[in-house]
């Protein structure tokens, strides 16, 4: 020790040891990183079973005997891809789904281009989604199926219950933005001090790599740098490698957000809060919250930085249906989907929620256009008692 | 060496030189450039064309070129142009000089405010942070240089001229933004190392140093982050960031617009013409997809 008082020959000792360990690391990363790595994401079975435009819908083949009736559509939010709910084997929220028998389909929204600068909100809502719900109640022969939204997907899907409350069996949100007033994250706050009009006349479409950069900047301590010195201390790892290269893969695979969408969704619900306040109005209708009258199971996380749970919550306070159910989970806005506790925690209570409220309604059956190769759905529920619950519920996980 | 032999050495003479054998070439092309010379391939050269028409054209042109070359060649005329030329060194460094002052009021302030850095290593707090450099400079650059990019521009070119200083003017405004905007996010690190160096002579004064180098680490990273929290909420840092992302599609809008003006020469549309067509696909895909439901209702309800 020296005179400081600070031990510099024994930090300097342990450092050569940290220096050589890096080294052994670095020589065992080459059979690694030069080796063959499995790092394909989204590699669930699945089969697309409609097509409009650049959006895609995608069809999983199941993996368990079909519980639920009901077909389930989730909706994923236009910022990043929907492949980060089906990352891997073993950690995919697609899979897990898929074992509790249920039958899922999924929009694929694509990379939108210029020339889908001038598509607004109504496009997707009254437009993509209403055309792939309607092929799914006419594939599977039912008046209404289920819907989950995904962050902005979900807030799609609360605009499309609302709207089409009739062809909406059950609705679940997830780490769904609704109330954007007095919201202290970070993305709200920045949200409200961009000038969409600006970017979306100068961009055309709101770019991914922007986004993106705006993501990093949420925490570049640990996104910019801790992250990546965490890599370099396990590349050595195989399956560590594989996992962190396949959640990069998600991340940076950032489309475009169509002008119109961006600028809209920026002015009347960051700027404007008119969702909550069903004074939002699309395709010259207003979108009523009070009309949302299917059962709604609402679910956030408690730690999550983009959609904290003051932006979540108030959803099913303000809805006309009488079946609600708050679900705050102790994690964050990804950590819902890819965290080992919630893979355990997240398509249980779903298909527990949905397999509940299944016996009510109009009798599903197996897909009519199924492919002949496509293994047919078994169709006999299992479900337990209907619900006829009317009291609303708030639950804690985690 | 004579006063002529300078002239002819000078830039005036020189061009004066080339004005007069570049005539004189074109006025030697157009003399072998006869009916004579060339009625033996005239209906090959200009099949159906009116050949003294085009050599009325041709000469009338070239008398044009050698009265203005001649004009231009003289060396009154040449003397006025660089007598004109000579006076802009005067002028640049006027702007130089300007320019200079300027950068030297800059590096003063940038010297005194640079001096407050490291003045408090308290983590968390960012009550010091003045961006007061930027501020003086953009007051600077807006008094003493934006003004030439703005100045009124004459004659044939001067859309494309004023879209040229615009671009020029918004890159040295985005300069300035960006530039400020990398001083804030520049902040937290090097607060974050002197708080770790306080942080490192109490625990020493306690006894209580780690021999493991890593615990360091993570309790840098540890003080980075919260400090990128607590810079994050500042309205300084949100206003920086706003002006930073309109900077940058300022800059960009102003760049397209000259780039638009250089693709005019090419044969591709250009974005805003696509722009159009793209708007007119939409409401018009638009209007057809809902013909076409309402026709499918129909036909399901007959």
């Amino acid at each position: 020790m020296n005179a400081s008082g600070i031990p510099i020959d024994l930090i300097m000792g342990k450092l050569a040891e940290d220096v050589e360990r890096s080294q052994e690391r670095i020589l065992k990363s080459k059979d690694v990183l030069l080796g063959p790595l499995e790092t394909d994401i989204a590699t669930t079975p699945c089969e697309i079973v409609y097509e409009e435009d650049r959006v895609k819908l995608k069809h999983y083949l199941p993996l368990a005997e079909t519980r639920v009736k009901t077909p389930l559509l989730m909706v994923y939010a236009l910022i990043n891809r929907e492949t980060m709910l089906d990352l891997q084997p073993g950690r995919s929220v697609v899979e897990n789904i898929l074992k509790e028998g249920i039958d899922l389909y999924m929009i694929d929204w694509g990379y939108p281009t210029r020339k889908d600068r001038y598509l607004g909100i109504d496009d997707h809502v009254n437009g993509y989604l209403d055309n792939i719900v309607d092929f799914i109640r006419e594939r599977h022969g039912v008046p209404k199926i289920n819907l989950m939204g995904i962050c902005m997907g979900g807030s799609f899907c609360i605009m499309y219950s609302a709207l089409h409350p009739e062809k909406v069996k059950n609705l679940i949100t997830t780490v769904t933005p609704s109330n954007f007033a007095n919201v202290k994250g970070l993305l709200f706050t920045w949200m409200r001090a961009l000038d969409p009009d600006l970017v979306v006349e100068t961009h055309g479409n709101m770019p991914g790599d922007m986004l993106n950069i705006g993501f990093l900047l949420l925490n570049p301590a640990r996104l910019m740098l801790d992250k990546y010195v965490g890599y370099f201390e396990n590349v050595h790892d195989k399956v560590f490698v594989q996992n962190f290269i396949r959640m990069e893969k998600w991340i940076f695979d950032s489309p475009d957000v169509p002008g119109e969408t961006f600028r809209e969704f920026i002015k009347d619900c960051f700027r404007d809060n008119l969702l909550i306040q069903s004074k939002m109005e699309l395709g010259g209708k207003r979108v009523d919250l009070q009309d949302l009258t299917m059962p709604l199971l609402n679910i956030y996380g408690r730690f999550d930085h983009l959609v904290p749970p003051e932006a979540a919550e108030l959803l099913t306070s303000k809805v006309g249906s009488k079946d609600t159910e708050d679900l705050c989970l102790d994690t964050g806005h990804i950590g819902i989907y890819v965290s080992a506790k919630c893979q355990k925690e997240l398509a249980p209570k779903i298909a527990r929620w949905l397999l509940e409220r299944d016996r009510t309604g109009g009798e599903g059956v197996a897909p009519r256009s199924a492919g002949k190769d496509e293994p047919k759905p078994k169709t006999e529920p299992k479900s337990r008692t209907a619900s006829t619950k009317k009291e609303k519920k708030k639950t804690q996980g985690g | 060496m004579d006063h002529d032999d300078k002239q002819a050495g000078s830039p005036g003479s020189m061009f004066a030189d080339w004005m007069k054998s570049a005539a004189d070439f074109w006025a030697s092309a157009a003399k072998t450039w006869t009916p004579e010379t060339t009625a033996a391939n005239s209906s090959a050269t200009f099949p159906g064309g009116d050949f003294g028409k085009m050599q009325e054209g041709w000469q009338a042109l070239l008398k044009t070129w050698q009265t203005s070359a001649s004009a231009l060649g003289s060396p009154q005329t040449m003397e006025a142009i660089f007598k004109g030329a000579s006076a802009s060194p005067d002028t640049a460094m006027r702007m130089l000089r300007t320019t200079w002052d300027g950068y030297f009021q800059l590096y003063q302030i940038w010297l005194k405010n640079a001096g407050k850095l490291g003045e408090s290593g308290k983590p968390y707090t960012f009550e010091g942070l003045e961006p007061g450099v930027f501020k003086d400079w953009t007051a600077f650059y807006e008094k003493e240089l934006q003004p030439f990019f703005k100045m009124p521009q004459l004659g044939l070119t001067r859309l494309y001229q004023e879209r040229t200083n615009t671009a020029l003017d918004k890159f040295n405004q985005l300069q300035v933004v960006v530039g400020e905007f990398l001083h804030h996010l520049n902040g937290p690190v090097e607060r974050s190392v002197k708080a770790m160096q306080e942080k490192i002579e109490e625990q020493a004064k306690e006894g209580k140093l780690s021999e493991n180098f890593k615990d360091y680490y993570n309790m840098w990273i540890k003080i980075l982050e919260g400090d990128y929290m607590v810079l994050y909420k500042t309205p300084e840092y949100i206003e920086s960031m706003g002006r930073a992302l309109s900077a940058v599609d300022e800059y960009k809008a102003a760049r397209d617009n000259v780039l638009v003006d250089l693709l005019q020469v090419l044969p591709i549309p250009t974005n805003k013409e696509m722009d159009e067509l793209y708007k007119e696909f939409h409401v018009l895909k638009k209007t057809v997809k809902e013909m076409a439901k309402k026709l499918k209702k129909l036909e399901s309800t007959t």
